[in-house]
């Protein structure tokens, strides 16, 4: 009896040792999502880089009863029937949704390089700033969303325009059995082939490190439209070229839009803050001091009415020596002294702090649900991206020119007793950022998406409560930040309101 | 009184990970049927470095860490060669610099069962084979994920098997376990890098790597007092993670060399002091601790 016994815990023991390796991180498996709409007039949609989708020409496609198209039909018909596992998992990758993984790749990316300078022991100082390693930090990574998705937007309406223009027919509608849902509007130019190109040309130049990577990903995107029975080869080309003009388009943006100062190397902000209007100000709390991020990231040029983004800005903070003051401060610090797990978690979800794909990174994994969750079609999906990011990188830009006026201290700066359950920004505090992104990103989705207000505006009070839970941020942050994020939102829900879009 | 000696070996050695202030539950010393006995030891631990990756460094912005642990444990022996050990500590711990808030609650539940399967004599000596299994689940929703925590959070199971050799007051034990852990859930979407997952849209549920364990100790059990010395590695047996800067992600890989001595003295019957002392020699994704501890046994 003994011996079986024995035999059973030994045989038990030698399963566990064998147990299988696990993924370090599981990720989902979501079903494919059917747009509801084809958007038939998207080609007249406004566009944003582009004075209208007319700019980029798209030339006439051959004639689908072309010796050359019917070569490239018989190709794709072939293709199906041959695919080989490694085609299949690309095909069924990229049939998620072109915006959405490119999307979701520029996170990837955002938080692999969303890392701060090194402290080095033995010098005592924080690693020189590598060029080719860009600190993807909150507002480097706005500004990154914002211009990928404008990009993709402006690429998919001049696909619009010349898909409905020349009325290639879908390959479903002659005959050929996709291995994945495709919209049902014309093939040519191949949207995918449109977002693949825009998309890696717009994150190669935010990060030349991983052009190569990048164009492999672009190279397979394309390719698995032709594998799945989307479009032919002429398709993906057409989208491909346009797209790169849009691309060219963007870039010439990024290099105008002044934010390639905003990293301040020789260190500008210190006189900003001899000058600023503000009682105490603000110093790093790191151990050694650190130079804030990004200081003059508040004179980047703005996607709205800069007049009405000025408007947008907070008041006044008030100074230390008043009772409003104090009396914020003691808010703060008793919320220190008596944080729940509750409002722990919360300051925890929201704080999307360095390694991380950033506050609007977080905002873009929410809008993606919305996007998915109400079937929205490649363009659409582009269009609702572009005009949160737009609203979030004027609303970063708001936020930093506030914080470098004024340089108001951090709890922890003024009473050094406060402790926080998020790492402390390594910048003023005043406005809070996230109160501020997080009502001009909701503002804009609510708009949107109007039958999800309801949840959305209870994910936008807790995100801008999260940072005072934190312990990072005083009342008058968060109040300011929400006011200012819903004024800039506003200004995208008016560009929205009037872009051709129902 | 000999009985209850050997429960000090255990006691007073870092055992499962390098949170768990819980403590060697498994020994090569049974308890024999129908005897209990209950442990209360206070330890103290610090580091100032500690390992990102394999590569150690200091944070200013951390400075020391030190924790302080109360330990209950208690064996009963339900059986002449079968075990229960129960174990739960009170933690707290935190950073001399910086602005992270001291941690502080009760940690992991363990139970184990320990079971002597084979015994041998050989004329004055002794050979067992011992298994035992062990299962350990937070007391707390306790933080798992900031540089300043007192746990991991994860639900693991524990099997290990150990050869016990005896010969008069001279011991040699060896055991050899593997720790499956159970994955967490963050308080936030897991969104860091990782290159082995390009999807960054996973949710807040993570895996925290297993482990493998080895332990040799060695030492005497007199009837007027007991001795070991011990080297314990702990190894990543899933690949895991290397997250920095010095935040003890749930899914970084873990792993540590270590190694340690004890001493248990008995004073009037079946109550004895213990003392212990140990400190890390190499280390993975871990604090650098020295560790020191004491308390006392009783037997009933």
């Amino acid at each position: 009896m003994k011996t079986y016994a024995s035999l059973f815990v030994t045989l038990s023991l030698l399963t566990g040792l064998s147990a299988c390796k696990e993924p370090t991180i599981d990720e989902g498996i979501l079903p494919f999502v059917t747009p509801t709409s084809t958007d038939s007039t998207g080609g007249t949609w406004r566009t944003v880089l582009l004075t209208s989708a007319a700019d980029i020409a798209v030339p006439q496609p051959a004639a689908t009863t072309s010796d050359a198209y019917q070569s490239e039909l018989t190709a794709v018909k072939n293709g199906l029937l041959s695919a080989t596992p490694e085609q299949n998992t690309a095909v069924n990758y990229w049939a998620a949704g072109s915006v959405q993984r490119w999307n979701q790749i520029a996170r990837l990316l955002v938080s692999k390089y969303n890392v701060d300078a090194a402290y080095d022991e033995a010098t005592g100082q924080y690693a020189p700033y590598d060029a080719t390693k860009p600190v993807a930090s909150a507002p480097y990574a706005a500004r990154l969303y914002a211009l990928l998705s404008v990009a993709q937007y402006d690429a998919l309406v001049v696909s619009w325009r010349a898909k409905f223009r020349y009325n290639r027919p879908s390959l479903e509608r002659q005959g050929i059995l996709a291995r994945v849902p495709i919209l049902d509007v014309p093939s040519y130019p191949s949207e995918d082939a449109a977002v693949a190109e825009a998309s890696c040309q717009v994150l190669a130049y935010f990060f030349p490190g991983e052009t190569a990577w990048l164009k492999a990903k672009a190279a397979e995107h394309k390719q698995s439209r032709v594998w799945a029975g989307a479009c032919v080869p002429s398709d993906l080309k057409a989208g491909e070229e346009l797209a790169a003009a849009v691309a060219a388009k963007a870039i010439a943006y990024a290099r105008n839009d002044r934010f390639d100062r905003a990293r301040d190397p020789n260190s500008t902000w210190e006189s900003l803050r001899s000058r600023a209007p503000y009682d105490l100000t603000w110093k790093s709390l790191d151990i050694p001091a650190r130079p804030p991020m990004l200081p003059l990231a508040g004179t980047t040029r703005t996607w709205f009415d800069s007049t009405a983004i000025a408007r947008a800005l907070p008041a006044a903070p008030p100074a230390t020596t008043t009772p409003a003051f104090q009396q914020a401060l003691a808010e703060v610090r008793d919320l220190a002294n008596t944080r729940t797990r509750d409002q722990w978690r919360i300051a925890e979800f929201w704080s999307d702090g360095s390694g991380t794909y950033t506050t609007p990174g977080h905002w873009n994994r929410i809008a993606e649900d919305l996007v998915r969750q109400y079937g929205q079609n490649e363009l659409r999906s582009a269009r609702t991206y572009a005009l949160v990011n737009r609203a979030m990188q004027d609303g970063a830009t708001v936020g930093w020119r506030t914080s470098f006026t004024y340089f108001v201290p951090r709890p922890s700066q003024v009473d050094p007793a406060i402790k926080t359950a998020v790492r402390i920004p390594n910048m003023p505090g005043y406005p809070s950022t996230h109160a501020l992104l997080a009502n001009a990103a909701t503002t804009v989705l609510v708009y949107l998406f109007p039958n999800e207000a309801e949840v959305l505006k209870a994910q936008a009070a807790e995100a801008t409560l999260s940072q005072l839970y934190g312990g990072v941020q005083y009342r008058f942050d968060i109040d300011a930040g929400a006011r200012s994020g819903t004024a800039v939102g506003q200004l995208a829900v008016g560009w929205a309101s009037a872009d051709g879009a129902r | 009184m000999r009985r209850i000696v050997p429960i000090a070996i255990s006691l007073l050695t870092l055992f499962v990970d390098p949170f768990a202030r819980a403590q060697g539950l498994v020994d090569g010393f049974m308890r024999g049927q129908r005897k209990a006995s209950l442990a209360l030891t206070y330890s103290q631990e610090s580091f100032d470095s500690y390992y990102v990756g394999t590569r150690e460094i200091r944070d200013p912005n951390l400075g020391t860490v030190s924790t302080q642990s109360l330990n209950l444990y208690a064996t009963y022996g339900l059986g002449y060669d079968l075990d229960l050990i129960v174990n739960a500590p009170y933690v707290r711990t935190e950073a001399s610099a910086g602005y992270w808030p001291k941690q502080e609650g009760f940690q992991d539940l363990t139970a184990a069962l320990r079971w002597e399967a084979y015994d041998y004599k050989f004329g004055k000596t002794r050979l067992s084979w011992l298994f035992a299994l062990g299962y350990s689940l937070p007391l707390q929703n306790y933080v798992i994920d900031a540089p300043v925590t007192i746990g991991h959070g994860s639900r693991n199971l524990d099997g290990r098997t150990m050869l016990h050799f005896k010969a008069g007051a001279f011991f040699l034990t060896g055991q050899y376990g593997y720790i499956r852990r159970g994955a967490v859930s963050l308080d936030r979407v897991a969104n860091y890098y990782q290159p082995d997952n390009l999807n960054p849209n996973s949710g807040s549920k993570v895996n925290v790597p297993d482990v493998t364990d080895i332990v040799v100790r060695s030492g005497f059990s007199t009837k007027y007092f007991y001795v070991d010395g011990w080297w314990q590695q702990q190894s990543p047996y899933s690949k895991g993670t290397d997250i920095a800067p010095g935040i003890p992600y749930p899914t970084n890989a873990v792993g540590f060399t270590r190694a340690g001595a004890s001493l248990y003295v008995p004073l009037i019957r079946k109550f004895g002091l213990t003392g212990a002392y140990s400190t890390t020699l190499d280390g993975q994704n871990v604090g650098k601790s020295t560790r020191l501890s004491g308390g006392f046994i009783i037997g009933l």
